[in-house]
């Protein structure tokens, strides 16, 4: 559903990524999205280091991606009104800005 | 009408004489019109003019167009495929007592594999339904409130024996497996409850506690109820011994004495 700009997603960066989301909510598609994007094989393939825990919680809270890059920066983004692009895109920019010596 | 037989019978006439080597008697000559066609003719400046000050402008709706229609509901029929899957769909819910849905993030074949195997050995199967076909059978059904949790890429995990702690050992091994909820014995479980569940008890093991709490009480008002006339009963019984063989163990210690 949720078109990519760029085919794959790096996780060289990326030293872990929490998912929490409450299944039984209404506003967890996007996060669910960015879930089954980051997870894939192709995205494990680029960090095998890099771990993507999700958890599955039933408190009505809301959706929360927490992002650890490898040089301690913490990216969080509260998913329950932001469209899966739109983290995404958040997401590859600044992997991109952390990136370019090991891509050039 | 005649033109056009005098025509037929001038074609017809044609073919006989070119063979005869006779020019053809009608030859069609085109009027107003260059030789190439393919394009379109510019218009004359004058007629574009008039086109344009004579061109039709429809008058301006004030009414929207799907007012007063009445509005078909978009009833769309089911294919055969959809309602085949909505058979199995059904049977799989009548049949299996646990049904565990898990969002998994495309992974490979051989993880998918590895996984299957693990699972069958304890008889769970994985089964894939397009989602759909899975909504609009879930909003007919008593299940409706498992609506939510089945979007993006989900699989089923189906059993007839809610064996929920090898479902869990299963899914922790393969990270890229989430478990959002499942449906054991009729009742909508979330994450955590399937893990609490997991940890319950054998269902003979909590009858039996529950027959011993419920026991336990009437058992001690039985007991206290008896108490006194038991305590009396020893007592009199007693006293019927110390009585009664008084003789006798006046003889015995007296036999005891003289041995």
């Amino acid at each position: 559903m949720a078109a990519t700009s760029k085919s794959t997603v790096l996780l060289k960066a990326v030293k872990k990524i929490t998912i929490q989301f409450c299944p039984f909510e209404s506003n967890v598609r996007s996060t669910r999205e960015f879930l089954a994007l980051v997870g894939s094989a192709k995205a494990r393939s680029t960090n095998m280091n890099c771990e993507v825990i999700s958890v599955v919680k039933h408190d009505k809270s809301e959706p929360v991606i927490d992002i650890t890059y490898v040089d301690g920066e913490r990216l969080v983004m509260k998913g329950e009104r932001l469209t899966c692009r739109e983290m995404l895109s958040a997401f590859q920019s600044r992997c991109k800005d952390k990136d370019p010596q090991s891509k050039k | 009408m005649t033109y056009f037989l005098l025509k037929m019978s001038a074609t017809l006439c044609l073919k006989l004489q070119r063979n005869q080597g006779w020019l053809p008697l009608i030859q069609s000559v085109r009027h107003g019109s260059k030789a190439v066609t393919r394009h379109k003719k510019p218009l004359h400046f004058l007629k574009q003019k008039l086109i344009a000050v004579t061109r039709y402008i429809p008058p301006a709706r004030t009414i929207p167009p799907g007012v007063y229609t009445s509005e078909k509901k978009h009833v769309q029929e089911d294919n055969e495929f959809i309602l085949l899957l909505k058979k199995k769909l059904e049977e799989v819910f009548e049949e299996c007592k646990m049904i565990g849905v898990v969002q998994t993030n495309p992974c490979g074949v051989d993880d998918m594999l590895m996984l299957r195997h693990r699972l069958g050995k304890h008889d769970i199967k994985i089964k894939f339904f397009p989602n759909q076909v899975m909504l609009s059978f879930l909003s007919n059904s008593v299940y409706s409130n498992m609506a939510p949790l089945f979007i993006g890429p989900t699989v089923l995990f189906v059993s007839k024996e809610p064996k929920v702690k090898e479902m869990l050992s299963a899914l922790r091994v393969s990270p890229q497996m989430t478990l959002l909820g499942a449906c054991i014995d009729n009742t909508l479980l979330s994450a955590q409850g399937v893990v609490r569940y997991s940890k319950l008890p054998s269902l003979t093991v909590v009858q039996g506690e529950l027959v011993s709490g419920l026991t336990m009480l009437t058992s001690r008002t039985a007991f206290m109820l008896q108490h006194h006339p038991a305590h009396l009963s020893a007592l009199l019984q007693q006293y019927i011994k110390q009585q009664s063989p008084d003789g006798g163990a006046e003889a015995t210690p007296k036999g005891e004495e003289a041995s």
